[in-house]
């Protein structure tokens, strides 16, 4: 299983069991006993997902996710909620909280939850990284490349690239070259499959 | 009203100003008419005075004429020499004494100068130069070349006016002499006119100048008196004869009558200028009464206070607009009425009538009284009644006289919002419960979540048989102290219970009922229900919280009140009764409402079950639990007359 469960309670027996509970079905926990702790150890190659009690003391698992949204992080949060608080709860799944677990929880229940958690995390930031990766290399195409780069991807002959934009067959295919090394692409079927679903 | 009033103004200035114009008119009628009169004898006297004055010329010009004659003779007989020397002087004086205006006589010759005279000196001659006046001497030249009797003008000889009638004589055409008369105009007026014209006018004669040659009196005429003025001929020579009346001795009667009528009428303008002003004040006066009226009245009925006044043996004797409206009966239906009065709520009569003693023996409340009372259609009205001595103008005591205010909206105003303010504490004791309830979960799901997450986790270890004996045990530790963690929350739930623990103290059931009567009666009041108490007396002590018990009684009795509220109004009674029972004593709250159904007589006394929309299904609940920690028992009946009674029982105390 890649990735760890954070666990973020203001009740040291909570998260001492929680930790004992996960470490009994192997997956990796570490636990914080406040938010500002957690957001102090925050980094943004955190892996795994988090286990956020919604009432703690100074600030509430609810300001946390918050804050982390605002930083972009990708963890996949489950509320841990009391009774009294599901209203909390479900308003931050609207918000794009991964799960709430109400109080006393069926435990083996919230592990696979929290292991769901865990590959949801894991996948989607694998595709945010893509992204990011695509992105960078998308940086570095020039404005000229990048006339030719729409050609290619519209099926076009290196003739027909070198008509339209008025450029010699010769220099069309310095700049095809270019493109393909920059997006780290050996040819125009890979390189429309890199870009599906991106424009 | 204004216009009628002002009509009314109209004709009585009216009535005011005909009899001055009226009395205006009468004074200058008889001012004219003594004018008139005045007039007419001013008239009669000037009548009189020509007459007399014509009468006396009349007697002047014949005494002239005869002296004329007489002096005619004289030179006759002269003349001729008839008269010797003896005889002349005799015939001279008889001359004078018969004709006394003449003052001297004079015989001349036919040259003018004197030849005898008397009396008096005689001067030398008429005709020359130093002698006789002008006039004179003028007249003897013009007798002489026309021979004919000439008279003088008139002269003034040291004090006197005088003047001369030269009678010339003649024989065959020859001038002989002539005979001078001379006459003093003084003399003539005062021997020739008789006294009585003397006593009536001034008669003097006045040359063409206006000089007063001489007159009868000395005394003056006032100004402006009647006056008649002749001419005095012979002598002539413009000589006038005046006659001027004294001022006419009015008639003092009639200057005094007519001094009365003016006075009189002065008197009745006064009068009625005196009466106007009355008349204008009384005016006045009216129209500030009634204008004060007016406003009374506007003020009596636009007032909200019902007044109602009564005598010393309490009949009404005036009530106000207001008052009428508040009891829907007319004033000419209460008026005149005894008690009891009609607007009286039939069911607080006794009261009612306490009230309106006490009143008439003069102990009314100052701070006022309330009153239940009923509107003509039977609606009841709460009242607040204040009553004060009714004392009229003389300062006797007459009566009584009430304000009554309608207090009913007041008094729901103030019901309703006690009801708002139990309804709000009521929400804030939900309130508070829920969030104790909230702390409550929260505080005891945390070692239940972990003492769960602990278990789970053995579990999960044991079935994979991958453990060591140690990490279990430790673990195994951790889970006892969370469920000790869980037991001190329960603990501190039960402490805070046990803090309102019932404070026990030795009372009196019997009194404690009385007190919880006394709690609720205005409400029960409110709701037409009659409380009834039926207790026990010389019922054992019993060992109780007081204030807890007393919850109980007023909780039951207003379960029974809410129980009769369909209930018909004659039938809504509330009897607690109390009773020695073995061991203790027995209360029991009867009423005669709706029952209850055998289904909710089961559930009852279970926590949060209630018939009521509003219960919370804690009070009988709570009820039972007290009298049990009483070492009580609590059950319920149903009444055989209809509706419920409630049971419970207090062991003795235990000493």
């Amino acid at each position: 299983m890649t990735g760890t469960a954070f666990i973020v309670d203001d009740d040291e027996a909570i998260r001492d069991a929680l930790t004992w509970l996960f470490k009994s079905r192997q997956v990796a926990s570490r636990a914080w006993p406040s938010a500002e702790a957690f957001l102090a150890d925050w980094q943004d190659t955190l892996r795994g997902c988090m286990v956020l009690d919604v009432r703690m003391g100074d600030m509430s698992g609810l300001e946390l996710f918050d804050i982390l949204s605002e930083r972009g992080s990708q963890l996949p949060v489950i509320f841990l909620s009391g009774h009294g608080d599901i209203p909390l709860a479900v308003a931050a799944v609207k918000k794009g909280a991964f799960d709430f677990v109400e109080k006393p929880f069926n435990d083996n229940e919230l592990v696979d939850r929290v292991i769901l958690a865990l590959a949801f995390g894991a996948s989607r930031q694998e595709r945010h990284e893509g992204q990011a990766t695509l992105t960078s290399r998308l940086s570095q195409i020039t404005p000229r490349e990048r006339e030719v780069m729409e050609c290619i991807l519209e099926g076009k002959y290196n003739k027909v690239i070198a008509d339209e934009l008025n450029i010699a067959m010769r220099t069309v295919e310095v700049h095809r070259a270019r493109i393909f090394e920059k997006m780290g692409v050996k040819s125009a079927v890979e390189l429309a499959q890199l870009l599906s679903g991106r424009k | 009203m204004n216009a009628a009033i002002s009509r009314l103004h109209n004709v009585q200035a009216w009535y005011l100003t005909a009899p001055r114009i009226a009395v205006g008119l009468f004074v200058l009628a008889v001012v004219s008419l003594l004018w008139l009169l005045h007039r007419q004898e001013l008239e009669e006297q000037r009548v009189g005075l020509i007459s007399d004055m014509l009468w006396v010329e009349q007697i002047l010009h014949f005494q002239l004429s005869r002296s004329q004659e007489q002096l005619q003779l004289l030179g006759q007989d002269y003349f001729n020499g008839d008269l010797a020397d003896g005889r002349f002087e005799p015939r001279l004086k008889s001359l004078l004494l018969n004709n006394p205006g003449i003052t001297q006589l004079l015989l001349l010759d036919k040259g003018g100068r004197v030849l005898r005279g008397g009396p008096g000196p005689i001067g030398e001659t008429i005709v020359g130069e130093k002698l006789r006046p002008e006039p004179s001497q003028q007249a003897f030249r013009l007798s002489r070349s026309t021979g004919n009797q000439v008279f003088s003008a008139s002269y003034a000889s040291g004090s006197e006016w005088l003047f001369d009638l030269i009678v010339p004589h003649f024989r065959d055409g020859q001038h002989l002499g002539s005979i001078v008369a001379v006459h003093s105009v003084k003399t003539l007026l005062s021997e020739q006119v008789p006294w009585w014209f003397a006593q009536k006018y001034r008669i003097s004669v006045t040359d063409s100048n206006g000089v007063i040659l001489g007159s009868k009196s000395n005394v003056e005429a006032g100004e402006e008196t009647l006056s008649h003025r002749i001419p005095f001929d012979p002598p002539g020579y413009g000589l006038l004869l005046v006659a001027t009346a004294y001022k006419a001795e009015t008639s003092l009667a009639r200057n005094l009558l007519a001094l009365a009528i003016v006075g009189l009428g002065a008197g009745v303008l006064a009068s009625l200028w005196a009466q106007r002003r009355h008349m204008q004040k009384r005016l006045d006066a009216e129209q500030a009464l009634s204008n004060e009226y007016a406003f009374r009245k506007a003020m009596e009925d636009s007032l909200f206070t019902g007044l109602r006044a009564r005598d010393l043996q309490g009949r009404i004797i005036y009530v106000n607009p207001a008052f009428c409206r508040m009891t829907g009966y007319s004033a000419a239906e209460l008026v005149g009425l005894m008690p009891p009065m009609p607007y009286w709520a039939p069911e607080e009569h006794e009261k009612t009538l306490a009230v309106h003693q006490k009143v008439l023996a003069g102990q009314a409340p100052s701070e006022g009284v309330e009153v239940r009372l009923q509107r003509k259609g039977g609606e009841r009205f709460d009242a607040l009644i204040y009553e004060a001595p009714l004392i009229d103008a003389e300062g006797q005591h007459t009566g009584w006289m009430g304000s009554v205010l309608d207090i009913t909206e007041r008094k729901r105003a103030e019901e309703l919002a006690q009801q708002q303010q139990e309804k709000l504490q009521f929400t804030a004791r939900l309130v508070t419960m829920g969030e104790m309830a909230s702390t409550l979960a929260h505080e005891l799901n945390q070692p239940l979540s972990a003492i769960a997450s602990y278990t789970t986790g053995c579990l999960n270890r044991l079935d994979a048989d991958n453990f060591q004996r140690d990490e279990m045990r430790e673990t195994l530790r951790k889970l006892a102290s969370q469920a000790k963690r869980a037991g001190h929350v329960i603990r501190r739930i039960y402490d805070f219970v046990r803090r309102s623990e019932p404070q026990r103290a030795p009372c009196d059931m019997n009194e404690i009922i009385e007190d919880a009567i006394g709690l609720i009666e205005a409400d029960a009041r409110k709701r037409g229900v009659d409380i009834v108490s039926d207790l026990f007396s010389g019922l054992p002590s019993i060992q109780a919280d007081r204030v807890m018990l007393e919850q109980i009684l007023l909780n039951l009795m207003r379960n029974g009140m809410d129980a009769m509220q369909t209930t018909e109004i004659e039938r809504r009674r509330l009897i607690v009764s109390t009773a020695p029972a073995e061991g203790g004593l027995l209360v029991r709250v009867t009423d005669h409402g709706s029952g209850i159904t055998q289904e909710a007589a089961e559930h009852l006394f279970e926590p949060f079950f209630s018939t009521k929309p509003e219960g919370m299904g804690m009070g009988l609940n709570i009820c039972r639990s007290i009298i049990e920690f009483h070492k009580g028992r609590m059950w319920v009946e149903t009444n055989p007359e209809g509706g419920t009674i409630f049971n419970f029982t207090l062991p003795q105390e235990v000493r």
